[in-house]
């Protein structure tokens, strides 16, 4: 067992890990993010995608002990403090980008690290960038457009480019 | 506003919990304490069970419960053929069918015991293909099928559950007419519904032996009802409460984890909860069905279509589970949208070694339009007539008759055909290498039942309560809001929405047969129209005013002409005998008259409120690889009406992604009766880069039935990609796999005239 540092959302954890413990079930499991799904544990499908220093990454692909120290951000991170949504969330929203909800967390994480990186992709480059995200639903299209309003939403509101999740960082009672 | 409400798109009212990460899904439910459990799957295609012995593994460690054949109740399901029991009884038929279940403090200690049950198999030679199945003297999968109990005019034989037919005029007479006739012969891969939510369930059974399940099932009420009469239960005192459902395409109808944890809580008094991997989620599938067809046709010279023979076999697995309802459904598309005077239309339903085949959206028809698209292709390029316009010169029109006989009315297929069709710039010079290709078909409307209250609630809220389960195409979380708004003249997005749960009594058929919007909003519809008439009914009283100077909006009730004078729904709803509720109902639909002479052992034989849909592709293949990019894809959809035109498109475009996965990449590989690819690493969804740029033409031809003359909208366009996508193959390439997947190397062989089997 291995002590780790995490930090999800802006709050400080101090947790002890089997260091083959992924980042899924520690986040799932332990930590009660129930918005990271897992659709097939094997890193082929997305749907557990969390970002690790602003990278999007297959949580049930990424040790825990790998994140020590690390700044994770799930989809219950990426709304305002407020509760006002992400510009992503809202584009995916207003759009129809999402029907049955599952692939979506993971969806909208890999939206805005692509987003986060190129701040004007062109469809190509969106496809090419949720390539790791699987949707049985949509047919991706509403996606691929949730994406552009949503490239347009961060530009309008001068936060192209801006990495996605809190700044602030508090110490969970924990 | 009331006007611009209904048929307007509007994001979905689970959009903000989805979006957010706070939408609950089963296994996402916490509740205290709960037992982990397992299932014990059978590691032989084909074996007698000869010993189960658990009281070794009873003894182990944190072990709570175990169920399997020797403990729980022998009562056989019931599919119209009762062949199955929740555990096997005799003989294990599947690799991956479940012989056990156990329920332990840990999973690990679940998995430990699981591993301690004392099993002795003898291994039988399985029944891996439709082929084998058929062959005289082959092993039978259900060696006492003679004893089973099965509906009326079911037919039985060796290693086949079931027949069916349709047949008019004389079609060996029109063929010797013909000018052309041609054969073809087709072979489909099972594949997965695809959904990205494994299964997961949760059970509890209370101190006053009430039995609740936490679940994501496509039809809780029915569910509910099997689970009662299965463990002789009072309806009453079995709950299923349902989560948001991650996809489910069909895959969650038939009851799977559900079943385990429920007979392992009988026996606890801790919740029990399974939750599935991926591996195992595909394991227990209920794919769509494999199969083969044959097709033979025959025109006049000028295209004309005189006759046509179809022979399908599909393949069930282990147990009928669907089978049933695919083999009808491909017989009734196999001639269709067009005017065949002569057919012969029939389906075999074989038992294999094999997974239980289910009802994956539209079973049987993206088999059937695969099948009879190419084929009709064929003809017309041996006629030397254009595609298009051979299908335009057969199409279906208004007042023509089904193969069945059945009167057909709001036909729209040459409309629906042309707008898929133009959509792709059908005519219009191509690229080297590329081509275009363009299939049709009809599909149903159904309505099996559905309640729904309205609650106007003292703070002024209104809520929509139906048993129609939210699985992501927004029927309960788009559709309903929409409609119920639209009645009571406020913003869809206030309209709250409650998940399926039978302790709510607002019983629904559940999803399937495209019925969602069709049965659940028209109830909704009239459980809204009763929460109006209340409303307006206190407003008399209040505003001291006649119905005919009251009018219904923003929230409140006004009277006309006097924008001060009004009562809102908070002090209408304290305004008398407690809150309002209206209750609404849609009734069971008939089903149209058809000429019964014409049908043998069919039981769908006729369509209410048919629609018609039709995909064009252009793909471009490359010669080398047999690699083919689809370029675009169109699917024009006669939905009759849109009540919600952003839901309409969505499954379209959904549809025909899945559509397109099925015909290009999608198909179950078993080595011997064996699945080599319960995961998706060989198994290939389509992703982002593979989909297409798709255009959904929403056609409005209404329905006689239909509420506003509304049609089904969910089924049909996954059913006509794989047939445009094929035809366009082969208008690039001059060659096509008359087999599904069409993978580049099936693809290359076919143009290389190397075409011997995989």
């Amino acid at each position: 067992m291995q002590p780790v540092r995490l930090c999800v959302n802006g709050v400080e954890f101090d947790l002890v890990v089997h260091p083959l413990e992924t980042l899924l079930r520690t986040l799932r499991d332990t930590l009660g993010f129930s918005g990271t799904k897992e659709g097939c544990g094997t890193g082929y499908c997305g749907a557990c995608t969390v970002l690790v220093d602003g990278d999007a990454v297959n949580a049930c692909l990424f040790l825990t002990v790998d994140a020590d120290r690390k700044e994770l951000v799930t989809i219950e991170g990426l709304a305002g403090a407020d509760g006002q949504l992400h510009p992503v969330q809202a584009a995916f929203v207003e759009n129809g980008g999402l029907q049955c909800g599952y692939c979506t967390p993971g969806m909208i994480l890999s939206a805005a690290s692509l987003l986060a990186a190129t701040p004007d992709p062109s469809d190509d480059a969106i496809r090419a960038g949720l390539s790791g995200n699987l949707c049985r639903c949509t047919g991706y299209q509403s996606i691929v457009a949730s994406v552009h309003d949503a490239a347009q939403r961060l530009r309008d509101s001068g936060r192209a480019g801006e990495r996605p999740g809190p700044r602030a960082r508090i110490r969970s009672r924990a | 506003m009331t006007a611009h409400i209904i048929g307007t798109a509007r994001p979905r009212n689970d959009a903000r919990a989805k979006v957010t990460g706070s939408a609950l899904y089963t296994a996402d439910v916490a509740l205290a304490d709960p037992l982990a459990a397992v299932v014990l799957r059978s590691p032989h295609a084909f074996a007698r069970i000869k010993r189960i012995d658990i009281t070794g593994a009873e003894a182990m460690p944190g072990v709570h419960a175990i169920v399997y054949a020797g403990n729980v109740s022998a009562k056989p399901l019931d599919f119209g053929i009762k062949d199955q029991h929740l555990f096997p009884i005799d003989c294990a038929r599947y690799r991956g069918e479940a012989v056990a279940a156990i329920a332990a403090g840990t999973e690990a200690d679940a998995r430990a015991a699981a591993n301690a049950i004392d099993i002795e198999y003898e291994p039988l030679t399985p029944v891996t293909s439709i082929e084998q199945a058929l062959a005289p003297s082959a092993p039978l999968v259900h060696p006492d099928w003679r004893s089973y109990e099965h509906s009326g005019d079911r037919v039985l034989r060796d290693n086949v559950c079931g027949y069916n037919r349709i047949r008019r005029g004389d079609v060996d007479a029109a063929l010797n007419r013909a000018a052309r006739v041609v054969t073809s012969r087709f072979q489909f891969s099972a594949g997965l519904p695809g959904y990205l939510e494994p299964r997961a369930a949760i059970a509890h059974k209370g101190s006053d032996g009430t039995l609740t399940v936490w679940c994501g099932s496509q039809s809780p009420y029915s569910n509910r009802d099997e689970m009662a009469e299965f463990f002789d239960l009072d309806p009453a005192k079995v709950r299923f409460i349902n989560q948001f459902v991650g996809g489910a395409f069909g895959g969650k109808i038939l009851m799977a984890p559900e079943w385990y944890v429920a007979a392992l809580a009988m026996r606890c008094d801790r919740p029990v909860r399974m939750a599935w991997s991926r591996h195992e989620d595909n394991l227990h599938a209920f794919p769509r069905h494999g199969g083969t067809a044959t097709f033979t046709s025959g025109a006049a010279a000028d295209g004309t279509m005189l006759a046509m023979r179809a022979s399908f076999a599909f393949d069930t697995g282990a147990y009928i589970g669907y089978g049933s309802g695919a083999a009808l459904i491909a017989t009734m598309l196999a001639s269709a949208p067009y005017r065949v005077p002569n057919v012969d239309l029939e389906a075999t339903l074989v038992y294999t070694n094999k997974h239980v085949a289910g009802p994956v959206r539209a079973p049987g028809g993206p088999q059937s339009n695969f099948a009879k698209e190419l084929h009709l292709d064929e003809l017309a390029r041996a006629l030397g007539i254009e595609p298009l316009e051979f299908r335009l010169k057969n199409a279906w029109q208004d007042g023509d008759v089904s193969p069945a006989g059945q009167r057909l009315t709001s036909v729209s297929v040459s409309e629906v055909l042309r707008k898929a069709a133009d959509a792709v710039g059908w005519g219009k010079p191509l690229a080297a290498g590329r081509g275009r290709g363009i299939g049709a078909t009809w599909w149903f409307s159904s309505c099996g039942g559905s309640e729904a209250r309205v609650e106007v609630r003292a703070d002024g809220r209104v809520r929509v309560v139906s048993g129609n389960p939210e699985i992501g195409t927004g029927s309960a979380a788009q559709a309903l809001p929409i409609i119920v708004a639209d009645a009571l003249g406020i913003d869809p997005s206030t309209v709250e929405i409650a998940l399926a749960d039978t302790g709510d009594r607002a019983a629904d058929g559940g999803v399937h047969g495209s019925t969602s919007t069709f049965s659940a909003g028209q109830a909704a519809g009239a459980a809204a129209s009763d929460a109006r008439a209340q409303l307006l009914d206190r407003a008399e009283s209040m505003l001291e005013a006649r119905r005919d100077d009251l009018e219904v909006r923003d929230g409140a009730v006004f009277v006309i002409g006097d924008p001060e004078s009004k009562a809102t729904f908070a002090q209408l709803a304290a305004h008398g005998d407690g809150p309002v509720v209206g209750l609404g109902t849609a009734q069971e639909m008939s089903d149209p008259e058809f000429d019964t002479t014409l049908v043998q052992t069919h039981g769908f034989a006729a369509w209410p409120a048919a629609s018609f849909t039709a995909s064009a592709a252009e793909v471009e293949v490359d010669p080398e690889t047999g690699r083919v990019d689809v370029v675009q894809l169109a699917t024009a959809q006669d939905v009759g009406f849109a009540f919600n035109p952003a839901g309409v498109r969505g499954q379209i475009e959904g549809g025909a992604v899945q559509g397109l996965g099925w015909a290009l990449t999608e198909g179950l590989h078993y080595h011997g009766a064996s699945l080599r690819d319960p995961d998706f690493k060989h198994y290939l969804l389509p992703t982002a880069v593979d989909a297409p740029r798709i255009t959904a033409v929403i056609v409005e031809c209404p329905s006689v039935e239909g509420p506003r003359g509304m049609k089904g909208v969910g089924e049909p366009p996954v059913t006509t990609p794989a047939a445009a996508i094929g035809n366009a193959i082969r208008d690039a390439c001059g060659a096509v796999p008359y087999e599904t997947p069409m993978t580049p190397e099936r693809v290359w062989r076919a143009l290389n005239d190397d075409i011997r089997p995989l």
